[in-house]
């Protein structure tokens, strides 16, 4: 049996900061991940991290509060995002003598670019490469304080014994074959469930694995049917183009060339909200103002001096995805799923309703973003956060000692039967085909706009696909690198994730933030300012409410 | 607000549209359980605009579940899918199909090399990573006063490492080394990219450390110089390019005893002093005379072949002086590049 004080699931930003953070603070810490660190898709994240540092313009950590308040719709806990706006400068100079290679000001100072709904430049970045930057310069310290990485490790289980996080049964995808890893604490960082999605600007690999995991140990999620809707995203495959093209300058175009945002948002036009440059974006497509079922990214008038030093890998993504050179020509852009402002249900150290058990990033809900995130505060949630829960559970550890929580035999034996049973089947559908009606369902019926009868219609379907994917057909049913049972694991995840979502959406009567409903137009603060919580009842989603904490800002009318 | 004028409308018309194409690919497979290798052949639909990775998702889903192959980001960030496409080392979703298919190729897909092979397209990365590793791939301040805020760092000085700060580790590079090819254990330009990322970092202050040790054996001075790594990194990382820094700091820092320093110290002052490379001088100044007694033979092989210039002719340019005012100027123009960068601690900073 392997054995540590903490295991962190994800090797994302915050699993990484997490993990350094046990580390430094002396308990047996590993790190498991279904992929190597680096390829973790916190390494995709473009315009930057915010912080008020003050640096561009007068700044404050209450402006960067309210701002997070109001672009939450008033969803997000205010004591969580004091936490998160108060800690970020911080984190962020720490970030920076750990080697991260920010973009510098002329004074030698890091640089800060104003983003969407955001009240100063507030954003840290490197160039649109700031994900990458952070992902490599977290896992140097990683190297640096020699912590076990569990590499191409799936986790298929949380184990829980009598109510304690015990640890969690994971296949190694290289060799094959199923591991018991013991640990009283078990943080899961393990992103986000963009692939839902048809159109998301995510990586293959996420799934919400985490959150499923979190589900079926008897963890509640929390406002899943607020999933982001990025307003720049390419057609072809859905790659993001960051909102720090608009911070630098960009503007949004319709066919006829007009900068459409007017209507919406006369004075933030561009860098309004994603929630409402989203649905303007949808409109403007949906009435017949779009160009080849897009809107246009148009970044002509910048020069090539400004997109060449400051949005260099925004261009070479244009020129290999959507075979335009934003120099000469617009991008044509439409929105796409980016980011659950949902996930598993937390306090500010990340602690779940489950002793031991702990959430960080994407997969939490702190929450700190509410019913839409702010651009530029995913990657400082993943930080801080993740900080938070490395150092809360080297704090349990050394205060507790072994809780006594065990995996026995028995839990592993029947985790082994259920992987034995999903690896052994040759008949039914394949898992690509299942996750792909789930996607353009989701997309279609769940996106931007909802009404009460697509959602129906949806959560009918997402019924369906949970009963048909019983049944999937492995082509392989080997031990080594079978990136089929991956595949079938990954869609029972996203199959979980969906139900939570559409059930949420169908019950939530009004529109706030990333959910729109055409059949209930406005915010219902007298009935629906609450977070939607989903338990796992025998399988199936169960509804619950719980109020949200307001400390300052009482809920006002939401203008850009 | 506005408000939209279609309240039915939830679903975009046409969202899924796009045209498709018709593709073939020869894919290497390589069976663990029974170590064999084989090449299979697979016809698939896909869009037009789709990537060699959307073409082997098209035959995962579609033709054979069998075929492994790492993926995540399909946005050429995460370093992934490095796999040979036709015998070069690429990101499988930084190449698109569509010439391919109008040009009627039929590609070949392959694992990348010199890295053992686990599943089909798979490769073991455990060698890559300890290289990696073994460079010591992380900033040492050496305990300096940490400031509360950022260091100061003028934007010229980052630029220094900005194109070794882009790798994403995917290993295109690693797989086209020839000097890797001959010996598995030299660092690699991957890692030594890595390493001037830090050499060359206005905050660290290991460098002489780092140096010393990137100049002893399989280090910096084991490039072949075949540029294979600056044309098949899919970032622009330019790997052959950091190594080239990195031996212009080790001379600066006075390591110059390893031979590969010396041959390029030869090619230096030959050229300097005459215009020419006096090859003659080349293998006794770069080995030292007795062994390069020992490559006679070899030497007399090669007069043989025609290949050896007559050794005591004076083999001195005809406007030497020309070639000295040039060096002049380039190390005029060069002076103090690449420059060492700074890093000022903010309470040294006089606010203006």
């Amino acid at each position: 049996m392997i054995r540590h004080d903490v295991i962190v699931l994800g090797a994302g930003l915050a699993g990484m900061r997490a993990a350094i953070e046990a580390k430094r603070a002396g308990v047996d810490v590993a790190v498991i991940s279904k992929l190597h660190p680096t390829r973790s898709h916190s390494g995709a994240a473009e315009g930057g991290i915010n912080a008020a540092l003050g640096n561009a313009t007068e700044d404050s950590p209450e402006s960067h509060a309210f701002d997070t308040v109001k672009g939450s719709d008033y969803l997000g806990d205010q004591d969580a995002i004091e936490v998160m706006c108060r800690e970020a400068p911080d984190d962020i100079y720490e970030l920076e003598h750990m080697g991260a290679i920010f973009t510098r000001a002329s004074d030698g100072k890091l640089a800060q670019r104003p983003f969407g709904a955001a009240g100063a430049p507030r954003t840290v970045y490197s160039a649109d490469i700031t994900g990458h930057v952070l992902i490599h310069v977290l896992y140097e310290q990683l190297i640096k304080y020699d912590i076990k990485v569990y590499e191409e490790f799936f986790a298929t289980r949380v184990v829980v014994d009598e109510g304690r996080c015990a640890g969690v049964i994971a296949w190694d995808t290289q060799k094959g074959g199923l591991h018991a890893i013991e640990a009283n604490h078990v943080i899961l960082a393990t992103g986000g469930v963009g692939r839902m999605y048809y159109g998301t600007t995510n990586a293959f690999a996420c799934t919400g694995d985490g959150m499923s995991l979190a589900w079926n140990a008897g963890v509640p999620l929390k406002d899943m049917e607020f999933m982001q809707f990025h307003p720049t995203t390419l057609k072809s495959n859905g790659v993001l183009i960051t909102e720090g093209c608009r911070g630098e300058g960009g503007y949004l175009r319709n066919k006829d060339g007009e900068r459409f945002m007017v209507h919406d948002a006369p004075n933030a036009m561009e860098l309004a909200s994603r929630d409402v440059v989203s649905r303007a974006e949808w409109r403007e497509i949906a009435d017949g103002r779009g160009v080849d079922g897009c809107v246009l990214l148009d970044l002509t008038h910048l020069g090539w001096k400004k997109l060449k030093s400051r949005l260099p890998g925004s261009r070479e993504l244009a020129i290999d995805y959507a075979g335009v050179d934003p120099i000469e020509q617009p991008i044509p852009v439409r929105p796409g799923a980016h980011y659950q402002m949902g996930g598993v249900d937390c306090d500010i150290w990340g602690e779940t309703m489950v002793p031991g058990l702990w959430a960080a990033g994407e997969v939490a809900c702190v929450s700190v973003h509410g019913a839409n995130r702010l651009g530029g505060n995913s990657l400082m949630e993943t930080i801080v956060f993740g900080r938070r829960a490395g150092q809360a559970t080297a704090e349990r550890v050394l205060e507790q000692g072994d809780t006594g929580a065990r995996i026995e035999p028995a839990a592993l034996a029947d985790e082994d039967r259920r992987i034995a049973g999903i690896l052994n089947t040759s008949e039914g559908e394949r898992p690509g085909v299942l996750r792909e009606e789930l996607a353009k369902t989701m997309y279609d019926k769940a996106g931007v706009y909802r009404t009460g009868e697509a959602l129906l219609e949806c959560q009918e379907k997402v019924y369906e696909l949970r009963e048909r994917a019983q049944k999937l057909r492995l082509d392989d049913h080997g031990p080594v690198f079978n990136t089929d049972l991956t595949m079938a694991l990954e869609l029972h995840s996203l199959l979980e994730c969906a139900d939570c979502l559409v059930t949420s959406a169908v019950a939530r009567k009004e529109s706030r933030g990333a959910h729109s409903r055409l059949d209930f137009t406005t915010r219902d603060d007298d009935h629906w300012l609450k977070h939607t919580l989903n338990w796992n009842d025998g399988g199936e989603v169960r509804l619950d409410y719980r109020p949200v904490t307001i400390t300052k800002h009482q809920p006002l009318a939401r203008s850009y | 607000m506005a408000t939209i004028e279609n309240a039915h409308f939830t679903t975009l018309k046409g969202a899924y549209d796009t045209e498709t194409m018709e593709a073939t690919l020869k894919v290497r497979r390589f069976d663990p359980e029974t170590a064999k290798s084989r090449f299979d052949t697979f016809t698939v639909t896909i869009p037009v605009t789709a990537t060699v990775l959307d073409a082997l998702d098209a035959i995962k889903d579609t033709c054979d579940g069998t075929l492994s192959y790492r993926k995540s980001c399909r946005m050429s960030v995460c370093g992934s899918c490095g796999m040979r496409v036709d015998g070069g080392a690429a990101l499988a979703c930084k190449v698109s199909m569509r010439k391919f298919v109008e040009a009627g190729h039929t590609i070949t897909v392959s694992p990348m090399g010199n890295l053992p092979v686990i599943k089909d397209l798979v490769v073991d990365m455990d060698p890559f990573w300890s290289k990696i590793r073994a460079i010591k791939p992380y900033l040492d301040t050496k305990g300096a006063d940490t400031p509360a805020k950022e260091w100061r760092i003028a934007p010229v000085d980052t630029a220094l490492i900005h194109k070794e700060s882009l790798c994403i580790l995917c290993g295109c590079c690693v797989s086209e080394c020839n000097s890797m090819e001959s010996d598995p254990e030299f660092l690699g330009p991957a890692a030594l990219a890595k390493a001037y990322r830090f050499v060359g970092d206005a905050r660290d202050q290991d460098t002489r450390e780092r140096l010393r040790d990137l100049n002893g054996a399989h280090g910096i001075w084991d490039c072949t110089r075949c540029y294979f790594c600056n044309q098949r990194c899919p970032k622009g990382v330019d790997p052959r390019d950091a190594i080239a820094k990195l031996g212009a700091e080790s001379f600066k820092e006075g390591f110059t005893g390893d031979e590969g320093a010396k041959h390029a110290k030869v090619f230096v002052d030959s050229t300097y002093k005459g215009g020419y490379l006096r090859e003659t001088e080349l293998v006794p100044k770069t080995i030292g005379p007795v062994n390069a007694l020992k490559d006679i033979p070899f030497a007399l092989q090669l007069a043989r072949a025609g290949k050896v210039p007559n050794p005591l002719t004076p083999h001195k340019a005809k406007d030497n002086d020309e070639v000295k005012r040039l060096w002049k100027l380039l190390e005029k123009e060069a002076k103090g590049q690449p420059r060492r960068a700074t890093a000022t601690h903010p309470d040294a900073v006089q606010e203006g």
